[in-house]
Order: structure tokens, then sequence, then C-alpha cells
């Protein structure tokens, strides 16, 4: 797969428009690149828009598992985003299609996450079990005697606010039997809230009880394929004429590296360009895949090239 | 060093062999959990072992990276089953050590910020280490919205089964500060318990807040050296002239290695003789620390030794 030979390249003057002919899809990375918690990116409602009327398909892909697909799309068009569910793709709807047809599970799933994960896993005809609080009680011994749902044949963890010492322990005798699948949204170790305050991310949650159970969990979020397979088996992508737009170095560009997509990095959120040039001069094939092609300041530099 | 390394070799003694090792050491420091007792119930000779090691004049320790109970509890258990003569000053727990470094080596100026037991509470009260009370948080309380204390100048985290999702976005608020510190009790992942089942360890929660903050911990439990360096402050040690008996190998023998110990695996705890032979037979040279000097059925074997 020959990558392009000049990486890292600010996207300016004609080669907006050279990039944006010589590709058809375009998947958005949500936090930091369209809006930042309840706030759309200045001019970003406006590109979306312009892609889809000069012929482009747009996608959105967030490792954010605290939304389903109506959510996001909720979201999308109270802040101006002509989009529509289908052209969502979240880990909560995304965990429920690897459940559903990678793991075909035949049983239930031990949750830990939110109402989103629940109505997203259960909509494809799983049954759920442990979503909500769950305050410890009685004494040590009686935690490892906790009751096991005999039903539960995978333990699922996303971005959960009511995570406890409890749900921690269930997780972990469940995942004493070796063939209870352990499946984790994604691995951000920062959450971003609506109105800008970010809490630690569903990483730390699913480290604990890879830590407790001594075992990886199979991470579905970005930048593994999964989320990219999962678009493109619904819409036919071909990935050389595809272009993955993100701020995050370690999750977006890395995806869009890995499943062959021209990649794009905007400075609206995480990454800045000296970390990609730190990659990039490192030299350590690892971290390669972690340079973009291009990289904007925000995406709405790329309105005179759409409204040209 | 104490050029054991050619000699570490997980050698199976029992009878003469452990009066030999016994006769040319002065302190002997037990592991609890595995060593001399299980749960609630005590390892066969035990209590004996102990009282005749101090009637040939030895000096005996505990070495307990489990910090759910104070000292003063740990006293009485030893009591109930069936120890007669062991003393607070003996019993070194992680939760105490964290305390002593807390006020004795870190100094630390200010609030302690804690994600523990009572135990571990206790164990900072009676340090006279001022802490950050552990009150619930009113209704209006949320990850969007939560009060943080000034003065807080080091996060300790260690087996709490009243863990959450706030304490954990605490934590990592009072870590942003690189002047706060960040300590662990220990790094077990998982606690076992009577039957075969485990619970979740101090370890796991650590690795939660290491992944939110992306800092490291101090840990102060075994395999570290803190432990060791604990007791031989208040009492002298010559490394040469001590063993170290635990029944984890990554702990305690760790641990033993670490400190100069000459160290002596049991077998009626977690670790196995394969596991030993393992380490022992592996290439990686970073392996040997793990591999006990000596191995022994149980401690109960003691018993023919001593009372020839």
């Amino acid at each position: 797969m020959a990558a392009s030979n000049a990486k890292c390249t600010r996207l300016t003057g004609s080669l907006v428009k050279q990039l944006l002919d010589s590709i058809d899809s375009v998947l958005f990375d949500c936090d930091g690149v369209i809006w930042r918690g309840d706030q759309a990116i200045p001019g970003a409602p406006d590109v979306i828009n312009l892609l889809k009327k000069n012929g482009k398909r747009v996608f959105f892909v967030t490792n954010n598992s605290t939304k389903t697909r109506k959510m996001y799309a909720d979201k999308l068009a109270t802040l101006g985003f002509n989009a529509s569910e289908e052209e969502v793709f979240g880990t909560a709807y995304c965990s429920a299609m690897y459940l559903k047809s990678v793991a075909k599970i035949q049983g239930k799933v031990y949750l830990v996450g939110s109402n989103a994960m629940k109505q997203e896993i259960e909509n494809v005809g799983i049954q759920t079990t442990g979503v909500g609080p769950d305050p410890i009680s009685g004494v040590q011994i009686d935690w490892a005697n906790v009751s096991l749902d005999p039903e539960v044949k995978a333990v699922v963890v996303g971005f959960d606010q009511h995570f406890s010492y409890m749900k921690l322990n269930r997780a972990l005798q469940y995942l004493c039997n070796p063939s209870c699948l352990f499946v984790g949204t994604n691995t951000d170790t920062r959450l971003p809230l609506e109105g800008g305050k970010a809490v630690p991310g569903t990483g730390c949650l699913v480290k604990a009880v890879e830590t407790a159970a001594q075992r990886p969990a199979q991470v579905v979020g970005k930048p593994s394929n999964f989320m990219f397979d999962c678009v493109a088996k619904q819409f036919g992508l071909d990935p050389a004429r595809a272009l993955m737009v993100g701020d995050r170095l370690d999750t977006d560009i890395m995806l869009g590296t890995n499943c062959g997509l021209k990649t794009l990095l905007t400075l609206t959120g995480v990454s800045t360009v000296a970390d990609a040039e730190d990659h990039l001069k490192s030299g350590c094939p690892n971290r390669a895949g972690m340079v973009p092609d291009y990289y904007i300041d925000t995406i709405a530099e790329l309105l005179p090239a759409l409204q040209g | 060093m104490a050029g054991k390394v050619g000699t570490r070799g997980c050698k199976k003694i029992r009878g003469a062999q452990i009066r030999d090792i016994l006769d040319s050491k002065h302190n002997v420091l037990f592991d609890c959990d595995g060593v001399i007792w299980n749960g609630e119930t005590v390892v066969a000779g035990a209590p004996e072992v102990v009282t005749l090691l101090k009637q040939q004049g030895k000096r005996v320790f505990f070495v307990t990276n489990n910090c759910t109970r104070p000292r003063e509890n740990y006293v009485q258990k030893f009591s109930r089953l069936g120890f007669t003569d062991v003393v607070e000053e003996e019993i070194f727990s992680s939760a105490y050590c964290s305390a002593a470094y807390l006020r004795d080596v870190a100094k630390v100026q200010g609030k302690v910020f804690v994600i523990g037991c009572h135990g571990v509470q206790k164990e900072l009260q009676d340090a006279g280490v001022p802490i950050v009370e552990d009150v619930s948080d009113g209704p209006d309380v949320s990850i969007y919205n939560f009060p943080l204390e000034p003065d807080v100048k080091a996060v300790l985290v260690g087996y709490d089964e009243r863990f959450t999702f706030m304490k954990l976005a605490k934590a990592c608020c009072y870590l942003k500060n690189s002047d706060c510190l960040f300590l662990a009790t220990d790094p077990d992942p998982w606690h076992p318990l009577r039957g075969g089942r485990i619970t979740p360890g101090s370890g796991s929660l650590t690795a939660a807040l290491e992944t939110a903050s992306s800092r490291k911990a101090t840990v102060i439990g075994k395999p570290s050296r803190f432990m060791f360096e604990c007791i031989a402050s208040q009492f002298d040690l010559d490394p040469a002239r001590s063993l170290m008996i635990g029944d984890r190998l990554e702990t305690d023998i760790l641990f033993g290695a670490n400190c100069g110990l000459d160290t002596m695996l049991t077998l009626t705890g977690v670790s196995t003789m394969e596991e030993a032979q393992q380490y022992r037979d592996s290439d990686a040279s970073e392996k040997k620390d793990f591999v006990p000097d000596y191995v022994v059925e149980t401690i109960g074997d003691f018993l023919q030794a001593l009372e020839d």
C-alpha cells in the first residue's frame, strides 16, 4: 500500500480542490472536529452540507458511546448539520453490530455502560443486564459469590458514570469463565462532555477490568478497523477514494492509515502539528500510521474550495 | 548484590534442609494471605512455627499488601487464628507503610485525597496524615459539576469497595497538578478469596487512575522496596541474614530479590511449582528475579525442622 511521498502537508491553496476531487466519501470524527461539547465548530455545518451538495457522501465516526445513532442525528440537526441516522457510526451502534454479526452472541451481555448502549444492543435483539447504579453491599466473600446470570455470554464495557467497584467485581466474576467474551467500546482516556469539560474516559474503565481479569478486551472503536468496516459494508466504500478527517493522531489518523484512506488532521481538537511531526521524525514504523497526509487549522478552511 | 543468581533454582526442601536455612537467618519475613492463613483458616502449624522461631531468637515480621484492615485489626485476627505472641509492631501492611511514606518520606504538607477502604483511611489517620473527608456527595453533584478541596498535595489509591466514577474523576483533577503526589498501596490486580474465587484488587483501580491522569503511581507495596525500607528504618535488618517467605512469585519473591533477601515460595497460596519452574527456565533475564531460592509445601513443614 503506497503512501503518498509527501506527508503532513498543510492543506492549502489548490491542494484543497485537488484533494476533494480525488475522493467520493468523507468520514468525520465528531468531538474536536465538527463540534466541541454542544457547540458546532464555526463553519462546520456549511462544510458538511456543501460536501453533500457537491455529491460527496459524508459519515460520522465517533468513539463516544454515550449516544445512540438517533441521539447523534438529533444533535447534528440541532447544530445545523444536514445528516441522517444512517450516516452515524458511534461505538454504541458499532458494538451492537460487532456482537451481532462478528461475535454472533447467543445469549445475554453484562453491560457496563450507558442507556444508549443498552438501547443499541437490545435493538439488534441481544438482551443486556447491569446498566445503572450498582452500589456495594455485604462483605468481601459476598462479592465473589454474586449471583451470575448463566445466560451472559459477554461482558461489554463502555462509558459509565455509574462505574463502581461492584460493577468491576461482577465483570470480573463473569470473565473468570474463559469462554465469556470481553468487548470494550474504545480506549480513549478522556471523554469530552457537553459544556466543554472532560472527565476520565472509557479507556480507564476498560483498563480496570482488563487488569482485574488479566486479559485484554476486544476493542471496537478507532483505531480498530471495525469502525471503518461497519461503514464500508453498508455503503460499499472505496478506501482509495475516501478521506478520514480527525483531531486525534492515535485514533482517527491511525484508523485512516490502517484502512487505506487519505487522512486529514484538523487542529481544533487534541493533537498538534508538532505531535504529528514528532511521529514523522521518529522513523518508527509503529508511529508512521499516525502521521496524517494533510493538516488544516479548522475544517472551515475547506469552505472556499467547496463554495468556488 | 547477594550473589545468588547462579543458585536461584526452586529448590524443594524439607526437614534438615529447612533447619540449615533457618539457622543462617536472623530475620524471617512472612507474607500473610496464602502463607500463614487463607481467609479465616489458619495454615496448619503456622502459629507454632512463629512461636518456635521467636523462641530460637529469630525476629519475625509480617509483610502484607492487603490494605483492607488497620494493624490493630490484624492483631485481633492473629489472636483469633491461634497466634499467641504477634504484636502490632511486627505487622507491616501496605496501608501502614503508605501512611509512613506520606508522613516520613514524602513529608506531605497538605491533605491527601484517598481512594481506599476503612483500613487505608484509619492508618493515615493514626499516622496523623490529614485526609480529605470521605463524605457522600450532595444531590446536585454530578460529573458535570463536582467540588474540589484546596490544598490536596497527594492522591493515594488502594483497595476500595466504595470506588466510584466520581472518585476517579476527582482524583484525576487533583493529579493535573504535577506537584501533587500519586501513590498506590499495592499493585495486586486481584485478591484470592475462599474457594478459589477472586475479587478485584488495588492494582485494577490504580490502572484506571493511571490511564485517566497519564501518570504512573509510586507503588508502596511488594514488589517495591519501600516496605522493606520501612521495616529496616525501625529495626536493624541485615538483608543477608533475612529470609522472605511468600506465596506469590510476582509480589513476594520479586520483593525479596529486589531487597537482596533469600526467598522461599510456599505452595499453600497463589503460585505453583510449575509457574516457578517456568520462570526459572525462561530465557528472559528479568524473569530470574521471580524464581524463589527455595520451595516448601507449607510452612507447617518448619515444625519438624524447628522441633529437632
